[in-house]
């Protein structure tokens, strides 16, 4: 049955208004959250507040565990979705400069256009930010074509990488996450902040 | 602090499930057993040896002929042009890109018409088109097109026209069994062009 | 309770919108066969501006007439559609819980000059970034975790691990 689109059971235009509903959800959730925030965002790596902790790891796993029941039932047919290729050196030399670009920034791209949505002068420059650093990542390619495409490794899952099944690497994956949720509650008492 | 207890109590027990019960790796079938039936009920797959004869003469370069015996069996006598994968075989990898495509046709044959009706059952229902079956295998093509049984004086003309036809194609495809050991000059590797597939949804950030 | 608080309405609790975003990434995995996103929409409209600006430079920079090649109509995508969701939903939710407000949001420790200074390098970084690891955190750690992708795992120990590394060092930024 899943995914519609891949199963031609609706079309590429109806898809469309899909991402535009979808986009709102995600939106609408994440302002909830507090994620238009930057300080919010922020008090995840000092302890203060671990709501993108969260947030972010429930969603994960909920939807992780979400796709393996509708596959089992077979709902939807997972090698039809799209799962990013992994080129390990570019992934984590991208990953340390987001990385860099959260801490200083305080946004990620998904957070900062909430953020620009609700009126945060500084999510709107961070956009800003981000379009000049995809336009000088584009402009600089021919320089780093080589180290972006260097040590292609397929689309591994984690779990074949780790040599167990699917289910067994969600269950670990999910016991790990209600671990950092239990660390973040106890950073939260530790390092607690009245405003921000 | 109650909510991430509520949560916990949620996911694990089904991140516990998820983790006891086998995961699905059935491939799906595209056609249900029902659709399968109207599909057997209501087209032909088989193709006579006269015109799989006719298109061999022709060199027709859309015919792909596919050998579903043994390899041994397939060593001894094959058609021209004709590359095998046994039935067995059929699922592996390897073949997908020549059996599922909308290019050339694919005609599955096999000593009578058993393996390669079974062949055609299973690329129907994974949703494969353009495969079709040679009538009554290998052994009706011995009897049309090997050794055509020559019609008596009274026939009527397109009989005559039929076995002249045979015996031509006969001659032309390297005559008896005996002498047919030898396979055609160009054979097996078929020019693959595979049809657009129901791909993994392109995507990215 | 600050008065912030009492002005604006809470915030959601975190569990209950990580499992609603759970659900969301989960239909847009169930529709649409891929995950949410946002960085993507971004590049779409520089190339869209790059061709319509300097076509014959946007042929010339490889990165983008590959993009252009891959996608004919790059504001007809679907991260772009979805971004403009996610503003829409944002707005939204802002205006129910009375957030809506324009204000740059810093430390009281630091002026507003320097939070803009430090958002825009924050921004760069983060847009080059998402481009070299192939998504952002929503495209590459978020999907892909969902997935179980390798890089969507490397992608968010990467951006946590490195946010975890330096955060001491512009702690007077935050706290």
């Amino acid at each position: 049955m899943g995914p519609l689109v891949a199963n031609e059971i609706i079309t590429t235009d109806t898809n469309l208004v899909f991402a535009f509903l979808i986009g709102i959800g995600f939106g609408f959730v994440l302002e909830g959250a507090g994620f238009s925030s930057s300080r919010k965002l922020a008090g995840v790596f000092y302890g203060y507040d671990t709501v993108v902790l969260k947030v972010f790891f429930t969603a994960a796993i909920t939807a992780m565990i979400g796709l393996l029941f509708l596959s089992l039932f077979g709902w939807i047919d997972l090698s039809l979705i799209y799962i990013n290729p992994t080129f390990l050196y570019s992934a984590i030399a991208g990953g340390v400069i987001m990385g860099a670009g959260f801490i200083l920034g305080g946004f990620c791209p998904g957070t900062s256009f909430c953020g620009a949505s609700i009126g945060k002068i500084d999510a709107m420059v961070f956009i800003v930010g981000l379009i000049l650093g995809i336009f000088i990542f584009g402009e600089g390619y021919p320089l780093w074509e080589d180290f972006y495409k260097a040590k292609f490794l397929g689309i591994p899952k984690i779990s074949e990488f780790m040599g167990i099944k699917d289910g067994l690497m969600a269950l670990i994956i999910v016991l790990v996450a209600f671990g950092m949720f239990w660390i973040g509650e106890w950073a939260e008492k530790k390092f607690p902040r009245e405003e921000y | 602090m109650n909510s991430r207890l509520l949560l916990a109590g949620f996911i694990i027990p089904m991140a516990l499930i998820i983790a006891a019960v086998p995961s699905n790796t059935t491939k799906q079938y595209k056609l249900t057993a029902n659709e399968l039936l109207q599909e057997a009920v209501s087209y032909e797959p088989y193709i006579h040896p006269d015109n799989v004869a006719d298109m061999l003469v022709q060199q027709d370069p859309s015919l792909q002929l596919i050998d579903v015996r043994t390899p041994d069996e397939f060593d001894k006598f094959s058609l021209p042009g004709a590359i095998n994968i046994p039935l067995s075989e059929l699922l592996a990898d390897q073949y997908v890109d020549i059996l599922d495509q909308d290019v050339k046709m694919n005609v599955f044959y096999s000593n009578g018409s058993l393996n390669s009706n079974e062949a055609w059952m299973i690329t129907r229902q994974l949703g494969y088109s353009n495969n079709y079956v040679l009538q009554g295998g290998l052994n009706y093509w011995a009897e049309t097109i090997i050794n055509p049984v020559p019609p008596s004086s009274t026939s009527p003309d397109e009989e005559i026209a039929k076995y002249n036809f045979r015996k031509g194609a006969s001659m032309a495809l390297g005559g008896s069994v005996e002498g047919n050991t030898a396979k055609s000059a160009i054979p097996a590797k078929p020019v693959i062009t595979s049809k657009k597939k129901k791909k993994r949804v392109a995507g990215g950030c | 309770m600050t008065t912030k608080e009492q002005k604006s309405k809470a915030y959601m609790n975190p569990y209950l919108a990580g499992v609603l975003l759970g659900i969301i990434l989960l239909m847009a995995y169930f529709v649409s066969g891929r995950g949410l996103g946002a960085s993507g929409a971004i590049k779409s409209a520089i190339v869209t501006t790059v061709d319509a600006v300097a076509p014959a430079h946007a042929e010339k920079a490889s990165y983008f007439s590959d993009y252009k090649e891959a996608h004919p109509k790059p504001m007809k995508a679907w991260l772009v559609f979805e971004m403009l969701g996610v503003l829409v939903g944002g707005f939204l939710s802002g205006a129910l819980s009375g957030r809506l407000k324009l204000k740059v949001e810093h430390s009281p420790k630091i002026t507003s000059k320097r939070r803009l200074i430090f958002a825009l390098i924050g921004g760069v970084l983060f847009g080059f970034g998402s481009q070299l690891g192939r998504g952002c955190t929503s495209g590459s750690a978020l999907s892909g975790m969902a997935v179980l992708s390798l890089g969507g795992f490397i992608s968010m120990a990467a951006i946590f691990g490195t946010g975890y590394a330096l955060a001491y060092f512009v702690r007077k930024n935050w706290i």
